[in-house]
């Protein structure tokens, strides 16, 4: 094994683990009755190492590490830090409440909610089969669970991660309307104004085409991958 | 006349049409287009793009080029062709046009109509700056649409109808942007002369611009044949693009003069998208005189930003 497949190897185990551990303090958390608050007590800074140390991936398709395009993969770790440090970290009520949606008249009433815990779901199952996915890849071996998990579970982990995501701006922005965290007002002598509140309504509005964009382009991914995966070795992966 | 027959088939290995394609021996690509546009009329000729078959192991083959006879690929009778829709067109000028006029509308709205952007703040009365800032912009826009009408030509007649949606965004949504913030009625003027000086700078930059757009314009005189001449004169003997090291410097000046960091993001913006453009010039400008079987060579020249670039 080369240098480099043993650092790609290195990194995406390491990754696999931090966010396996995040899963597991979520729901030790949850499991022993606690609360939001407990749960991100518990998840804070493994979360926040985890998240972050994400930035290297731009740096490894930067550097030609990787094959992935640059530009995406900015976008994408660049939109998971904004949610994380920008949006969870930086107001309180992400940590404090969920967002109800619905109540479903079953046995005694099954609430539908999004919160601290459907992101970290998301966040934690799709990362952890991505970067043990990579890091099988490294060593050579694609197990067809993996290959299959990694082209299936994002059906239902994205949209959750999606909406969980949105759930948590919708849940900070009060906080950040009336403090104006980050932001510079007029006047000053550069004649600079940001405005965070709207900053944040931007970033809100350009996940919304991403969405579909992204899902079935994942979708078309899927059916070429599975179908080909099958029936032959797992050589003719090139596109990963 | 000897003629041949061409199979066109969709890039799903299909085939268009069941009789063949007829032309004379020595068509010419355009000629191809025509007739295909005439056996199917929906597809007009410049939303066409046909490739040869792509060798074993590629993915797509050589497009035909607009002016070349078939001959000059090899084209024979019973030859294959690849066939593309490039999706619903519109002409270059109509999206200059179109993205030009925004900024012309928008930013005066900001200047003229503050009450209807800038809440409950007093609006004091315009600075020297703003002044100038509008007549300046309001200017280099008109520029733009008198060159649009009457000065550039196009190389390629029409791009896909999506850029005109693209463009506008980018145009539109940045003049609104700048015009926001030079127009606050917070805003802070830098020293007037400072504002002067700089704006005697952009104007200077405007008329380089100017010649030599006027330049381009006239490599390729009205009804002569397509290629590629090298531009000279002014100051093309020293750069590849010239014309965007003026609009880059120019944006610089208006920047400087209005003291606002939204116009600084606009020019930085700008500069890399037509960095990234010269850099695609300058290489086809090398490629194509390469100094080889009595082609000229292309002199040793800047892209875009002497002494740097």
């Amino acid at each position: 094994m080369g240098l480099k497949s043993a650092y790609l190897f290195l990194y995406n185990a390491v990754l696999c683990g931090a966010w396996g551990y995040v899963l597991f303090l979520t729901y030790k958390t949850t499991q022993a009755g606690g609360g939001l608050q407990d749960v991100w007590q518990a998840a804070e800074a493994p979360l926040k190492v985890a998240q972050t140390a994400a930035v290297m991936e731009v740096l490894h398709s930067a550097v030609g590490l990787v094959r992935s395009p640059v530009m995406i993969t900015a976008t994408q770790v660049a939109s998971r830090l904004f949610i994380l440090w920008g949006v969870v970290v930086l107001a309180p009520q992400p940590k404090a409440a969920p967002v109800e949606l619905l109540t479903l008249p079953l046995g005694g009433g099954v609430r539908l909610q999004l919160s601290l815990v459907t992101l970290l779901t998301a966040w934690c199952c799709s990362e952890v089969i991505r970067y043990s996915f990579f890091a099988f890849k490294e060593l050579g071996m694609q197990p067809y669970v993996l290959l299959w998990l990694r082209y299936t579970a994002f059906i239902l982990l994205y949209p959750l991660g999606v909406a969980s995501e949105l759930a948590m701006v919708a849940l900070a922005l009060p906080h950040i309307r009336a403090a104006r965290p980050l932001s510079i007002q007029m006047p000053n002598p550069l004649n600079i104004g940001f405005d965070y509140y709207w900053a944040c309504w931007v970033a809100v509005l350009l996940y919304l085409p991403g969405f579909p964009q992204l899902y079935f382009y994942m979708i078309a991914q899927r059916r070429k991958v599975l179908r080909s995966g099958r029936s032959s070795s797992s050589s003719k992966l090139k596109h990963q | 006349m000897a003629t041949i027959k061409l199979v066109v088939k969709s890039r799903g290995g299909r085939e268009l049409l069941p009789d063949g394609l007829i032309l004379p021996y020595n068509a010419t690509v355009d000629d191809l287009k025509a007739r295909f546009a005439e056996l199917k009329p929906y597809f007009y000729p410049s939303r066409q793009r046909f490739t040869l078959p792509p060798r074993e192991g590629a993915r797509s083959g050589e497009a035909l080029v607009s002016g070349k006879r078939l001959s000059d690929y090899g084209l024979e009778d019973g030859s294959v062709l690849v066939f593309k829709d490039l999706g619903p067109q519109i002409s270059y000028r109509t999206v200059f046009f179109w993205e030009y006029l925004g900024p012309l509308l928008v930013y005066p709205l900001f200047y003229f109509l503050p009450q209807l952007f800038y809440g409950d703040l007093k609006v004091p009365e315009k600075s020297v700056a703003q002044n100038l800032a509008l007549a300046y912009w309001t200017f280099h826009y008109v520029k733009r649409e008198l060159e649009t009408v009457f000065v550039h030509k196009f190389s390629h007649a029409t791009m896909p109808i999506l850029n005109l949606f693209k463009n506008c965004i980018y145009y539109w949504g940045f003049a609104a942007y700048v015009a926001y913030f030079v127009n606050h009625p917070l805003y802070t003027a830098p020293p007037v002369n400072r504002t002067y000086a700089a704006l005697a700078v952009a104007m200077l930059c405007q008329f380089a611009n100017f010649r030599c757009h006027v330049i381009l314009a006239n490599l390729r005189p009205a009804g002569s044949a397509k290629g590629y001449t090298i531009p000279r004169g002014f100051l093309f003997n020293l750069i590849t693009c010239p014309n965007y090291t003026a609009e880059i410097l120019g944006w610089v000046a208006f920047t400087t003069a209005t003291q606002t960091a939204a116009a600084g993001l606009f020019t930085l913006v700008g500069a890399a998208q037509m960095a990234q453009w010269a850099v695609g010039k300058h290489k086809r400008l090398l490629k194509t005189f390469d100094g080889r079987d009595g082609r000229e060579k292309y002199p040793r020249r800047w892209i875009m930003l002497p002494p740097f670039f």
